[in-house]
């Protein structure tokens, strides 16, 4: 007598069995025994019992996680150093435009973010977190100024004149956001103690 | 297993800002799951732990692009099964431990067509319910495919065609992994083999 094969158990337990195989396993004891033998191994895969892993890997993937927000920072640092070249180009080929940007303005928010700066280097994250709130805020807020410095970085010379208002107002953009940042790190700062 | 996998919207979202608290609480949720799909698809607890390191590495660094359309578990569960799936084909272990199963086995591929002789011989009774020890050493005893395939199948409930799209295989190569990895289990518990 020819029996189910068990690709064809597989298949009625997938309900996608042929014909002859729903009718064999209807009349055949021991083909309907071993499709409830292929039921029952899998209810009890199920159920094997949860192991768990001997060492806790979180701080492995927490300080892997820091190392590359350390590295974003970086790469912001050298963004922002590329914005500051950019507006310096600005200001230097000023003369050749034919209206002059707000150089007072631009000027003012420019040392403005520079003093900003140098009070974010005395707060400088050291990669110890004491609150996950305020890591993501800070990479938050860094994230949103190095897409200003990307934007900054793009305008050459011969765009300035065109969007003299846009680069005041990506500076003070900046500005607002390193205000931020730098609140951020001072209510850190004052936590820990630094 | 049974391991409550819902974790509130607002952690998801906090862990999506970058919260390092969240994404540890998230961590905690799903490092169990995590690590018995890596676990019983690799054997091995260190390449399990490994496994479950590189998942959550991953979550971290995407878990922006996780845009809430399915529960989490079924996101993340993604990610642990590509990086097993990934160790496996990176594993040169792999293919001895195989040979080593293939000549344990016989006929072993032949044998997926063979349920129908066990018709009037001394086969599992349909109460003899194998201890469930003997099956998770016989599970143990397959090889790392055919574990994968098995438990991404009848446990995580992956589907013939999503198992073949991850392993880059055929359908047909799923279907018939999981046909022979029943017939040696079934065998195996027969014989008593795990115990």
């Amino acid at each position: 007598m020819m029996h189910c094969t068990m690709d064809d158990v597989l298949a009625l337990a997938a309900g996608e069995a042929s014909a002859w195989a729903r009718q064999h396993v209807a009349g055949c004891a021991a083909c309907r025994a071993e499709l409830e033998a292929l039921y029952q191994r899998v209810a009890q895969l199920k159920a094997l019992p949860a192991r768990r892993p001997a060492r806790d890997r979180w701080p492995a993937v927490r300080d892997a996680a820091l190392v590359e927000r350390r590295r974003r920072r970086e790469r912001w640092g050298v963004s922002g150093l590329a914005a500051a070249a950019a507006l310096a180009g600005l200001l230097v080929f000023r003369p050749f435009w034919t209206k002059s940007v707000d150089a007072a303005e631009l000027a003012r928010v420019k040392e403005e973010s520079a003093t900003l700066e140098q009070q974010l280097g005395r707060y400088d994250s050291d990669g110890r977190v004491t609150s996950g709130r305020s890591a993501a805020l800070a990479a938050a807020l860094e994230d949103r100024i190095a897409v200003i410095d990307g934007e900054l970085a793009q305008v050459g010379p011969s765009e300035a004149q065109a969007r003299s208002a846009d680069l005041v107002n990506l500076w003070q953009q900046r500005v607002d956001l390193m205000e931020q940042l730098v609140s951020v790190r001072v209510t850190r700062a004052a936590y820990v103690g630094l | 297993m049974t391991i409550s996998l819902a974790v509130p919207d607002i952690l998801v979202a906090r862990a999506k800002s970058g919260d390092l608290e969240a994404l540890e609480a998230l961590y905690r949720a799903f490092e169990t799951p995590v690590y018995n799909l890596a676990l019983r698809v690799l054997r091995r607890p260190e390449d399990a732990e490994d496994v479950l390191q590189e998942t959550f590495l991953e979550v971290v660094r995407s878990i922006k692009q996780y845009r809430g359309e399915g529960h989490l578990w079924g996101w993340i569960r993604q990610i642990a099964t590509s990086k097993a799936l990934m160790r496996i084909r990176h594993d040169r272990v792999r293919e001895t431990e195989e040979f080593h199963e293939e000549s344990a086995a016989g006929a072993g591929a032949g044998e997926a067509a063979g349920v129908g002789v066990r018709a009037g011989s001394g086969g599992m009774s349909p109460g003899a319910v194998p201890a469930q020890i003997d099956l998770e050493r016989a599970f143990e005893q397959l090889s790392e495919t055919s574990r994968a395939v098995v438990w991404l199948h009848d446990v995580e409930g992956y589907t013939h065609e999503e198992i073949a799209e991850r392993m880059g295989k055929t359908v047909s190569f799923s279907k018939s992994q999981l046909a022979r990895a029943h017939v040696r289990l079934r065998r195996m518990l027969d014989e008593g083999v795990a115990r």
